[in-house]
């Protein structure tokens, strides 16, 4: 990540001469976003544990002075002096974190407040390119904190020290008041003359020394923050005092190497002189180098510490993963179509079939190793459920904990974001209706404090995503009223399962509340939230014990996009059915296989079970000429509680096949309750319907 | 549907106001507006999609994307009839979402100007139901289909 920061320092002195900055808003948009989104999660423990470890401190104190750093780089004063103002007050929080007792809990809030605003400010910056809200009332209110700390402080320091120690990138630490061990070079600079913004070259330039040097100083020490000080850089030079990490030579390289610099001369060894003028040390020298390796960028620990781990983790742009994952589901059809292909029918080809299976196998690998590319933690979603959660039990007064389990299940990313509003929207939903108030719960034997509970699983080729709460669980009866009122019952009241009366709150028009409350019933009801879920190939359930709780269930599939199928033929049309909940493939010989229910539904007799037979082509009102069970093929399928047999004309083969879903010209009609899943591209530029084992069972 | 008429029109390629594309559907003249459709192609294989309505008649592949296809007859609850090689799909934007609609023949792009259409006349079966207006070109009358008004109910969920 330094080195990302440092390449957007250099990017700004692009900026001056091209105006296009669209890639550095990018790159300082996705930076701030992660540095926030770190931060809420940093915040958020803390304040659970109502302390702060000096890990947190420092790494709190490194998001802000990053966020200030790039912000003023991009000229966004307010979110800039924000950020100062939160440095300002962990900077104190570092040198002696004692004196958070006494503003723990204004601190927190007055924090969260700011990364609110600065992620408000991110976002816009995203859409119109400007960030120009006021933020002077966090400001006031962080510096009320910051005196407060200092005030409580027996050795309270003179006021604005803080500031201008705090906002230096490395020199934090102060240099150690013994004479520098041996190793310490100094370089003076020469900028070009007329090259302009002198000082913001120099602190580009110590920001791409960072990586390569164990200590670093400068005079002037901050360049970046005055710009009176380009005419000393100019007349004086910039001088760098620096320990290498490596070898001197690769500093000098570099320097040799940055943009309009005319001359550079390495002085002799350095001395602590009184040029430097080190103010007094603010710290005892243990702390020091520990405060030194946190305060850059998360990446310079691991290089500064051995000089050798370089960056492993690089941003990619989600298009061009999404290319690519497109690109390598035509591959895989390709593929098929080549390997397949009518040309090739009948011939005795060994060596060719040989490399096929070579390419087949490097393909799937590359489908893998694409596809966990795509793969992100659950984690950072409930990570923001967490947020919601504090933020209600403060408007409410309600007090909730928030239970997280199987945060480390990897989702595909655009599953991950599909699935988000859904999952505040619950998330909401049970905070603000289903959890009951302290005093309520206390009356009626519950705990105190209610708990929802989030849980993820990855459970046979599926995630399944849990939200439970211990709250006062759906009322069946006030269910159906409301329904009647809004006219959306389909049969007679009392033939309604419970199950049944659950689902009727994901119908449309159900959700007519007139109440808007300020964190739910905003008219987006759980139509929407169930409607988000299905756009990604899942399903929402509910389950729900009056007085107990509520339990929502999330099943989505692990990825949307390739899957192993079996094709089958039905009439003209070709089906896929996912190899994963394939049992067994078999043909009818025997009369007495076939047992009739009362009902008159077929069951087919297998080693003394019995399973119930789905017939395709009459469930989708197919024409075709094999109608008796003993010319087509029985399939059994299964999934996690369900077995039954499906019966189709015949089998065509194994294919791998790109899900692609239905156009959503189409959504209305519900095919995935029809047991249909998607479609998919076949080899042969045709499609076959890809069926979904779990909907066909759930029909029965 | 030739492009020399679009120019000679004397109207910059780009601006599709006003042009409609004509074509027949059981002898009737039919236009829709230019700024809907994106292309024309030849009728291709079709894979039956359960569970639909009629008139829909399931999904094309049309360049590696999947496409439903109406047929236009159906909709308009005439006759159904075999596909020859006149029968075109007109694939058509609505709503960021491709349609194709399968039509008898597509004829040509014709320039239909402010003041040459009518208001719909007492219309028989499907008159009020999908067009927006009556345009007489030449000696022949053209009966423009109104796509929102086409596309409602399938637009409408549930």
């Amino acid at each position: 990540m330094l080195s990302k920061t440092n390449l957007m320092k250099l990017k700004v002195i692009a900026m001056a001469i091209d105006p296009s900055m669209e890639p550095m808003l990018e790159t300082f948009i996705y930076e701030s976003n992660t540095l926030l989104e770190q931060l809420d999660e940093i915040l958020l423990e803390s304040e659970k544990s109502k302390s702060l470890s000096e890990d947190h401190i420092n790494e709190i104190f490194r998001i802000m002075h990053t966020i200030k750093g790039s912000s003023a780089m991009m000229e966004f004063n307010g979110v800039s002096t924000l950020a100062h103002a939160v440095e300002d007050v962990f900077f104190i929080l570092r040198e002696n974190p004692d004196r958070l007792t006494s503003v723990t809990e204004a601190l927190f809030d007055v924090v969260l407040e700011a990364s609110d605003f600065l992620k408000s400010e991110v976002e816009s910056v995203q859409e119109s390119g400007e960030a120009n809200k006021d933020a002077s009332g966090m400001i006031a209110e962080l510096k009320r904190l910051a005196s407060i700390m200092r005030g409580t402080a027996s050795d309270a320091e003179p006021s604005g020290a803080a500031s201008s120690t705090a906002s230096a990138p490395a020199s934090s630490s102060e240099p150690a008041a013994p004479p520098a061990a041996a190793g310490r070079h100094r370089v003076k600079v020469f900028f070009e003359e007329g090259c302009q913004m002198e000082n913001i070259r120099a602190f580009m330039l110590l920001s791409q020394l960072q990586d390569l040097c164990d200590e670093l100083e400068s005079v002037p020490a901050h360049p970046e923050n005055d710009a009176s000080l380009c005419s000393e850089i100019i007349k004086n030079g910039f001088l760098i005092d620096f320990k290498p990490s490596t070898s001197v030579d690769d500093v000098l390289h570099t320097i040799e190497s940055a943009v309009n610099i005319k001359t550079y001369e390495l002085l002799e060894d350095a001395q602590p002189n009184a040029e430097a003028a080190p103010p007094e040390p603010a710290k005892d020298a243990p702390s020091s180098p520990n405060a030194k390796a946190s305060s850059p960028a998360p990446a310079a620990a691991p290089a500064s510490g051995g000089g050798k781990a370089k960056q492993s983790l690089i941003s990619v742009n989600q298009a061009k993963l999404d290319q690519l994952m497109d690109l390598v589901g035509e591959l895989v059809t390709t593929e098929s179509m080549v390997v397949g292909n009518s040309d090739l029918k009948g011939l005795q080809l060994d060596n060719f079939q040989k490399s096929a299976r070579e390419l087949r196998k490097l393909t799937d690998e590359l489908q893998d190793v694409v596809m966990s590319m795509r793969m992100v933690p659950i984690s950072g979603l409930f990570q923001r459920m967490n947020r919601i959660v504090r933020d209600m039990c403060k408007k409410l007064d309600k007090q909730v904990d928030l239970v997280t389990e199987g945060g480390d299940t990897e989702i595909d990313k655009t599953i991950n974001e599909a699935i988000g509003d859904p999952f505040m929207h619950m998330v909401r939903n049970a905070m603000d209706h289903a959890i009951e108030m302290p005093d309520e719960r206390k009356a009626i034997g519950k705990p105190e404090r209610g708990k929802i509970t989030l849980s993820a699983n990855n459970i046979g080729g599926e995630i399944v995503i849990t939200i439970a709460d211990d709250g006062c669980g759906l009322d069946p009866e006030k269910l159906l009223k409301k329904a009647r009122e809004n006219g959306i019952l389909s049969k007679p009241e009392s033939e309604y399962t419970d199950k049944e009366i659950f689902n009727l709150i994901m119908l449309p028009g159900f959700s007519t509340n007139q109440e808007v409350t300020e964190f739910s019933g905003r008219g987006v009801g759980m139509d929407v939230v169930r409607k988000n879920i299905e756009k990604v190939g899942g399903t929402l359930s509910i389950d729900s014990k009056r007085g107990q709780g509520t339990t929502f269930t999330i099943k989505i599939p692990l990825t949307l996009a390739i899957v192993d199928g079996m094709e089958l033929a039905v009439g003209d049309s070709i089906y896929t059915l996912p190899i994963n909940s394939i049992k067994q493939s078999f043909k009818i010989s025997d009369d007495r296989q076939i047992i009739l229910d009362t009902d008159g539904t077929e069951m087919i007799l297998l080693r003394g079970e019995c399973f119930p037979l789905i017939r395709l082509h009459r469930l989708f009102g197919i024409s075709t000429e094999v109608t008796e069970l003993y010319d087509g093929i029985v399939i059994q399928i299964e999934n996690n509680d369900k077995i039954a047999c499906i019966f189709a004309d015949e089998l065509l083969g194994e294919q791998q096949v790109v899900v692609k879903p239905f156009p959503s010209f189409l959504n209305k009609y519900e095919l995935k309750k029809l047991g249909l899943s998607g479609c998919s591209i076949l080899g042969d530029g045709s499609i076959s319907l890809i069926l979904d084992a779990n909907n066909l069972l759930n029909m029965l | 549907m030739s492009e020399n008429q679009v120019i000679t029109d004397g109207k910059s390629l780009d601006d599709l106001s006003g042009r409609y594309l004509s074509f027949y559907v059981d002898d009737t003249f039919y236009g829709i507006e230019l700024l809907h459709v994106t292309e024309i192609i030849s009728v291709q294989p079709i894979t039956f999609v359960p569970s639909l309505p009629s008139y829909i008649k399931g999904i094309i592949n049309l360049r590696g994307k999947v496409v439903p296809v109406i047929d236009v007859r159906l909709k308009f609850g005439q006759e159904e009839r075999p596909y020859d090689d006149k029968t075109c799909v007109i694939v058509v934007l609505v709503e960021n979402m491709q349609v194709g609609l399968i039509v008898d023949s597509v004829a040509e792009v014709v320039s239909i100007h402010d003041g040459e259409s009518n208001n719909l006349p007492e219309l028989g079966r499907n008159g009020e139901r999908y067009l927006s207006s009556i345009s007489k070109v030449e000696d022949r009358s053209i009966l423009n289909i109104d796509c929102n008004k086409f596309f409602q109910s399938d637009l409408q969920l549930y």
